[in-house]
């Protein structure tokens, strides 16, 4: 209700309604200018906590995605290397095969013994594969190839294997969730190498390796089942990473939502606000009316 | 007994029409003066058994003494809630929306940290994640640092606000003074009563106060909280700011606000004074301590989580030595890395450089509950004092402005009453202006009718 109205109540209330339209009218043309709803904590607290929550995931995401290269990576090396490992055993399956009738000369089993050793060299040579310096089937570590070579004095068929014995795994999610990346050595061709040995002793003493031709089918089946695992794992790997990127998507988007501005909006605001402010200016007119212009006394 | 009555009374007409002028003058030069109260001539007629003319008994002003102190603890009101809102409002600066900020530095190493568990022998890696741990630490240190400088300056605001207290309490001691003598001849003293109460509202913007008036026109103010007296009459209790018992965030003396009174004797104010030096007490004593707790106790189990792995007895740095401590503490304040070989950083659990197991255990600090963080994690308790800091912003920005409008409103009614009106004081301009004429007239035409009775003497 107004009472009585005096010169300095007017003019107060002129300027708090101009200078409230101004502030809004500022802070519409911030809101437009940097696209944000959100500049401070204060103008949106729920907001803000959960929009910082959501950029801590968003990093870990993309740390968890950088993993995942890294892993593909590391099974791909794998996958190549056990290919290979596979066709090396064939071939030494073959000459066992060859060799376990009682037709080959002594010269040729002399022959076949040499050509198993450089199986067994290049298989050992696969076992040492590294990817960045870090042995693939040696827990990922650097340093000194874990697999000894057949000519070291020190190499012994039943313990060719000198690395690490645990596995290395990855995290690839939140709460402890980890990926394995590496079968220890031994665990991958110990039984080749020992079976490819016994061939090659077998061989030099000028016997037939039939005893030698189970063993060899064992650790192909070993071989095999390994390179099924690797596969199986890098295609989880990979599917985790397209789960990774969608979540990264989502958390943009929703801290997009929180943040944002809708640009609009934002500007039909801004003119309704200077609209109001122009109107209120207009009628400041009002505050110069005064008896003064109208009494001559 | 007049000589004529007519020209007598036609002369106390005059006299009184002229005070009146001089009342509506004094309204309309003081239109603008701030908290100039209007004024009135209060016209009395005069007489007994016949008519002696008319007499201004006083001049009184326009005032509602109940809105008048309403706005007065208003005032104090409006006050405290803008201190409270300019300074939360800077206190939330420390914990961006966007740009270098704590949760910031902690997601990058935390990145960092999944870097190392992929790669634990990279010298490169873990070198970024040492810079890392640097940068965090520095961002923890300077938020502290922050907290720490914000209620430092705030402590000092107080010697301002005594000083500004101090100077409007003399004022009003000497105006006291000034009003007893002036209204010792019977008339108040209008103009200084004024003065008198444009300075009690200034005192009630830096505390609470009440005042009561004696019988001879000197104004007492206290505290309202307490009742502690600022000003007795023509003497004054100051405000005094000395060095206090505690120290502040920065390990220096906070300040304690005292009253010194008239024996010498300093006394602590009970309780809370209101106004904005109440606000600037709760600030330092409470909020800022809050959110420095806060960040303390995010500090110490960052520390505690991340040393507890690093020191693990059965991890191993890359040269194969039990782990040190990577962080050292007592508080956010001091924060730092205490490692600066990242070949010391103890990614592995065993013999076999290349192991990541403590890397792994390290990222799982990351997803860990902390049981002295209420279970919340590093990041999501870092999020909620951010949080906390955003809604104490938001409550201080709208209470001032409820409490804005409330002062808006009585200052409105306080106009209403006590603000001058032109439109009035025209109107009365005429009135007054027309009364003196008439009175003018009726000693003209006294004077006439003396004449004539003297031409009817002298024959």
């Amino acid at each position: 209700m107004i009472g009585r109205v005096t010169q300095s109540s007017m003019a107060r209330d002129f300027l708090g309604h101009v200078q409230s339209l101004q502030a809004r009218s500022a802070q519409a043309q911030n809101h437009v200018q940097t696209q944000k709803r959100i500049l401070a904590p204060s103008d949106d607290p729920g907001g803000v906590a959960r929009a910082t929550r959501l950029r801590s995931e968003d990093a870990d995401l993309r740390a968890l995605h950088e993993t995942v290269g890294f892993g593909l990576s590391v099974l791909g090396a794998q996958d190549g290397a056990l290919g290979e490992a596979s066709s090396l055993l064939t071939r030494a399956r073959e000459i066992a095969a060859q060799t376990a009738n009682g037709l080959t000369t002594p010269a040729q089993k002399q022959a076949a013994a040499a050509e198993v050793a450089e199986i067994e060299r290049s298989l050992i040579t696969l076992g040492n594969t590294t990817i960045g310096g870090r042995h693939v089937f040696g827990g990922l570590a650097t340093g000194d190839a874990p697999f000894v070579s057949l000519d070291d004095v020190a190499f012994d068929a039943n313990n060719p294997y000198g690395g690490p014995t645990d596995p290395f795994s990855v995290r690839t999610g939140q709460d402890g969730a980890t990926t394995r990346l590496t079968t220890p050595g031994d665990e991958v061709f110990g039984d080749s190498i020992l079976a490819l040995e016994n061939l090659r002793q077998t061989l030099l003493a000028g016997n037939a390796p039939t005893a030698e031709l189970d063993a060899l089918a064992t650790a192909a089946d070993g071989l095999s089942l390994e390179h099924a695992s690797v596969g199986a794992r890098s295609r989880a790997l990979a599917d985790r990473g397209q789960e990774i990127l969608g979540s990264i998507q989502t958390a943009r988007e929703e801290i997009g939502e929180i943040e944002d501005v809708d640009l609009v909006e934002a500007i039909l605001d801004l003119q309704r606000l200077q609209s109001a402010l122009e109107a209120t200016l207009v009628s400041g007119q009002t505050l110069q009316q005064s008896i003064v212009d109208y009494v001559r006394l | 007994m007049a000589i004529f009555a007519p020209l007598s009374i036609g002369r106390s007409a005059l006299l009184a029409h002229e005070r009146a002028l001089a009342t509506t003058g004094q309204n309309i030069a003081n239109a603008e003066t701030p908290g100039y109260r209007r004024q009135t001539a209060d016209f009395a007629a005069q007489g007994g058994s016949q008519g002696f003319g008319v007499r201004v008994i006083g001049v009184e002003q326009s005032i509602d003494r109940f809105l008048e102190a309403q706005l007065l603890r208003q005032q104090s009101f409006s006050a405290g809630a803008e201190m409270r809102r300019d300074i939360l409002d800077r206190v939330q600066e420390l914990f961006p929306v966007e740009g270098p900020s704590v949760g910031g530095a902690l997601d990058a190493f935390w990145s960092a940290a999944q870097r190392l568990a992929d790669r634990p022998e990279d010298l490169a890696v873990r070198g970024d994640l040492l810079s890392r741990a640097e940068g965090l630490a520095a961002r923890i240190r300077q938020t502290a640092g922050g907290l720490a400088r914000q209620q430092r300056e705030v402590d000092a605001r107080l010697v301002g606000e005594a000083e500004e207290v101090n100077g409007q309490l003399g004022k009003i001691a000497a105006l006291n003074d000034q009003i007893v003598g002036a209204e010792a001849g019977g008339e108040r003293a209008n103009e200084l009563r004024d003065q008198r109460a444009a300075a009690l509202l200034e005192v009630a913007k830096h505390l609470e106060v009440r005042a009561t008036e004696r019988g001879n026109g000197s104004l007492d103010v206290q505290l309202e909280s307490s009742g502690v007296s600022l000003v007795i009459g023509g003497d004054i209790q100051k405000l005094v700011v000395d060095a206090g018992p505690t120290n502040g965030l920065d390990g220096n003396p906070l300040s304690s606000v005292g009253v010194r009174l008239t024996s010498g004797v300093v006394i602590d104010i009970p309780g809370s004074p209101g106004g904005a030096v109440g606000s600037l007490l709760t600030l330092r004593d409470v909020d800022l301590v809050d959110r420095a707790g806060e960040l303390d106790d995010f500090a110490l189990a960052l520390r505690d989580s991340v040393n507890a792995v690093q020191t693990d007895p059965a991890a191993t740095d890359l040269d194969g030595l039990v782990g040190t401590e990577l962080f050292a503490a007592t508080g956010a304040g001091d924060f730092a890395v205490t490692l600066s070989d990242p070949r010391g950083i103890a990614a592995a659990s065993g013999t076999n450089s290349g192991d990541n197991t403590n890397a792994l255990a390290l990222l799982d600090v990351r997803d860990a509950p902390q049981a002295t963080l209420g279970s919340a994690t590093l990041s999501d308790y870092y999020s909620s004092v951010q949080a906390s800091a955003g809604s104490a912003a938001r409550l201080a920005f709208d209470e001032s402005t409820v409490e804005a409008a409330a002062q808006s409103s009585l200052l409105g009614r306080r106009d209403a009453v006590s603000a001058v009106s032109l439109e009035e004081e025209f109107t009365d301009l005429i009135r007054f202006q027309r009364g003196f004429q008439a009175a003018a007239q009726l000693i003209s035409v006294s004077d006439g009718l003396l004449g004539d009775l003297m031409g009817l003497v002298r024959g």
